[in-house]
C-alpha cells in the first residue's frame, strides 16, 4: 500500500513536471508561426517607423522601402499576394520584445545582426539582407578618395554610438590622428558638418546617403567607398521555429539567386518556359523544392513576379532608381564585385 | 518689305521640307550613330554613369578592365577592394557579347572605317571617316583583341547608359581620355553579359 502510494506520488510528480516543462517550453518557444500566419491570412511585419529607402509610409500611407519589400516577398511566397503583408511600426528599443511576444511574425527593420542579439533574446537572424557599415562623407573639393588619406582630420560624429567606437578603431589601427567633433543629436552633427566645422562626417553608409540629401548642396559632397565596420542588416525571427525561419531565409536567397540567373519581374513568364536546369529548379518547373518549405512549387516565381529579384528591390528603394542612389557596393552579387551570395537551390 | 516676305516664305519652305523628310529619318533605327554630329560635351550624365570610385571586390589584378553589359558600367580594377567605375553605352539586343580579350592597340581621335557587316545593316553610313569631333568613335579608341569591337569615345554622350551600339563600348570623351591614360596596350578586358534564361 505504502509502496504503491509512493510509486503513485512519484509518477504524479513526474507527470506534473513534464506538463510544466511542456507549458514553459510552449510559452517560451513558438513553433507555429507559419500555421498561424496562414490561419490569420497575413504576415505581420515589424518595421521602422520612418527610414527613407528602408521603410516609410508614402503620402498615401502605403509602406515603401527595402525592408518593406522583403516582407512583401515573404507574403508573396506564402499567399501569392504581396498585399498580405501588414506592417507594424516598432521603435528600436521595443522591437525585439515585440517580436518575442508574438506581436509580429518577422522583424524586417534595419537591425544589425550581432552575436549577443541572437543569443540573449532567443532570436535568429536568418541571412543578411543588406550589408551596411561605417563610412565617410566629405566635400568633393577636397579630392580625397580613400579613408587612409584622412590623417589629422576633424571628424563629425554622433556621440554614444557604435559609429564613434568604430571611428576610434579605424584611426588607431591605421596610425592616424583625428579630432573628434561629437554631438549628441544627429541634427547637430549635420549642422556642424554643413557649416564647415568638420573635414569629414562619419556614420553608416546608408545613413550618409540619406543625410546628404538634406545638405545645402548635396552634389558638393562625396561618400568614400571605404567600409570601416560591419553592420549586417538582417530580418529577425524567433528561435526554435525552424519551418518559419527557413521560409524567411530562402525568400531572401530566392531573390539573390534570381538576380544571379537573370530572372526579373519583367521576364518571369519567359523564365517559366526556360529549359536551363538552375532556372527550372528556382521557378519550380523542375523538382518540388517549395513543398519541403511547406509552400507550393512556384513559391520563388511568386516572389519574383510580385516583388522582383534582389537587384530590383535594391535599385528601386535605395539604388539608382531611388532618391538615395546608394551604389551596390558590398550588396552587389559576389560575382559582380560585392559579397551577396546565396546557396544554390538544388 | 519684299525682303521680309521672302524670308517668311523661305522659312515656310524650310519647315515644310523638314516635316517631309523627318518620317524617313524616323524609319531608320536609332542606333546612336550620327556621323558628323559634334558632341555636346556639356550633356549632364545620370549620376550612376559619372566616373566614380566604388567598392569592388575581385580576384582580378589591378589594371584589369571589367565590363558589365547589364549595368552599363566599365570597371577599372584598382586593387584594395575598389575600382574606378565609368558609365558606358553597350551593344543593342543581339549585339552583346562576352569573353576575355586584350587591348591590342590604342589611338587618339581615331579614323572610322565601319566594318562591312555594319555597312550591310546600315548602308547610309560612310565607308570611311577621318578622326575628329564629328566622328562617332570620339576622342580615343582602344581596340579589343582581333575583334571589330572597341572601347571608344562618342559624339552622342546622350547614349551613355543605353544599349544601341553594334557591340562596341562607348564612353563620353572626357572619360575615354581618362581611361586611355590609365591603361596600356595588353590590358586584360573581361566582358560580362547578363545571363541567358
Amino acid at each position: 500500500m505504502f509502496r504503491t502510494f509512493r510509486g503513485g506520488l512519484l509518477i504524479g510528480m513526474a507527470v506534473a513536471i513534464a506538463v510544466a516543462a511542456i507549458a514553459i517550453t510552449y510559452e517560451r518557444y513558438d513553433t507555429k508561426t507559419l500555421k498561424r500566419t496562414i490561419r490569420r491570412g497575413d504576415v505581420l511585419c515589424g518595421v521602422n517607423k520612418g527610414l527613407p529607402g528602408f521603410s516609410i509610409p508614402d503620402d498615401k500611407g502605403n509602406w515603401i522601402g527595402f525592408d518593406v519589400d522583403f516582407c512583401r516577398a515573404v507574403a508573396a511566397a506564402i499567399f501569392d499576394d504581396p498585399k498580405k503583408a501588414k506592417f507594424v511600426p516598432l521603435d528600436a528599443s521595443e522591437r525585439f520584445k515585440e517580436l518575442q511576444s508574438r506581436k509580429v511574425d518577422i522583424l524586417s527593420r534595419n537591425s544589425t545582426w550581432s552575436m549577443s542579439r541572437e543569443t540573449s533574446n532567443a532570436l535568429y537572424f536568418p541571412a543578411v539582407a543588406y550589408y551596411d557599415g561605417g563610412g565617410f562623407m566629405l566635400p568633393a573639393s577636397r579630392k580625397i578618395d580613400s579613408g587612409l588619406e584622412l590623417n589629422d582630420s576633424k571628424v563629425c560624429v554622433q556621440a554614444e554610438t557604435t559609429t564613434q567606437l568604430n571611428l576610434a578603431d579605424f584611426f588607431r589601427t591605421n596610425n592616424m590622428k583625428y579630432t573628434e567633433m561629437k554631438f549628441s543629436k544627429l541634427e547637430d552633427v549635420i549642422k556642424a558638418y554643413d557649416s564647415g566645422q568638420c573635414d569629414t562626417f562619419t556614420a553608416d553608409i546608408s545613413q550618409l546617403y540619406a543625410l546628404r540629401l538634406n545638405l545645402g548642396k548635396p552634389g558638393d559632397h562625396v561618400i568614400l567607398p571605404d567600409v570601416i565596420s560591419k553592420e549586417p542588416l538582417a530580418p529577425v525571427v524567433r528561435q526554435r521555429d525552424d519551418d518559419w525561419m527557413m521560409i524567411v531565409k530562402w525568400t531572401l536567397y530566392a531573390m539573390i539567386n534570381a538576380e544571379e540567373l537573370g530572372i526579373t519581374s519583367q521576364n518571369i513568364d519567359e523564365a517559366l518556359k526556360s529549359k536551363k536546369p538552375d532556372v527550372m529548379r528556382l521557378v519550380g518547373t523542375e523538382g518540388a523544392y517549395g513543398e519541403e518549405l511547406g509552400l507550393p512549387r512556384d513559391w520563388a516565381a511568386r516572389i519574383i513576379r510580385h516583388v522582383g529579384n534582389y537587384g530590383e528591390i535594391y535599385e528601386r528603394n535605395v539604388g539608382e532608381e531611388s532618391k538615395l542612389k546608394i551604389p551596390r557596393g558590398l550588396n552587389q552579387l559576389w560575382s559582380a564585385g560585392g559579397i551577396q551570395y546565396a546557396p544554390p537551390i538544388r | 518689305m519684299t525682303k521680309f516676305r521672302h524670308l517668311i516664305w523661305t522659312l515656310f519652305a524650310a519647315v515644310g521640307l523638314l516635316m517631309a523628310v523627318s518620317p524617313s529619318f524616323a524609319q531608320k533605327p536609332d542606333v546612336g550613330d550620327q556621323p558628323g554630329l559634334i558632341a555636346d560635351e556639356n550633356v549632364e550624365l545620370d549620376p550612376q554613369f559619372k566616373r566614380t570610385a566604388v567598392l569592388y571586390r575581385t580576384s582580378e589584378p589591378p589594371g584589369t578592365i571589367i565590363i558589365s553589359t547589364k549595368d552599363r558600367h566599365l570597371y577599372l580594377v584598382q586593387g584594395g577592394g575598389r575600382a574606378l567605375r565609368y558609365g558606358i553605352g553597350v551593344g543593342r539586343d543581339g549585339f552583346q557579347w562576352q569573353g576575355l580579350v586584350n587591348i591590342t592597340r590604342k589611338a587618339e581621335w581615331p579614323d572610322w572605317t565601319p566594318p562591312p557587316e555594319m555597312i550591310v545593316r546600315q548602308p547610309y553610313l560612310p565607308r570611311f571617316m577621318a578622326g575628329g569631333p564629328g566622328n562617332p568613335l570620339g576622342a580615343r579608341a582602344m581596340y579589343l583583341g582581333t575583334t571589330v569591337y572597341r572601347i571608344h569615345g562618342t559624339n552622342r554622350p546622350d547614349t551613355i547608359g543605353t544599349a544601341v551600339s553594334s557591340g562596341c563600348f562607348r564612353l563620353v570623351n572626357a572619360d575615354v581620355a581618362d581611361l586611355y591614360e590609365r591603361v596600356p596596350v595588353g590590358t586584360k578586358v573581361i566582358i560580362r553579359q547578363k545571363p541567358e534564361l
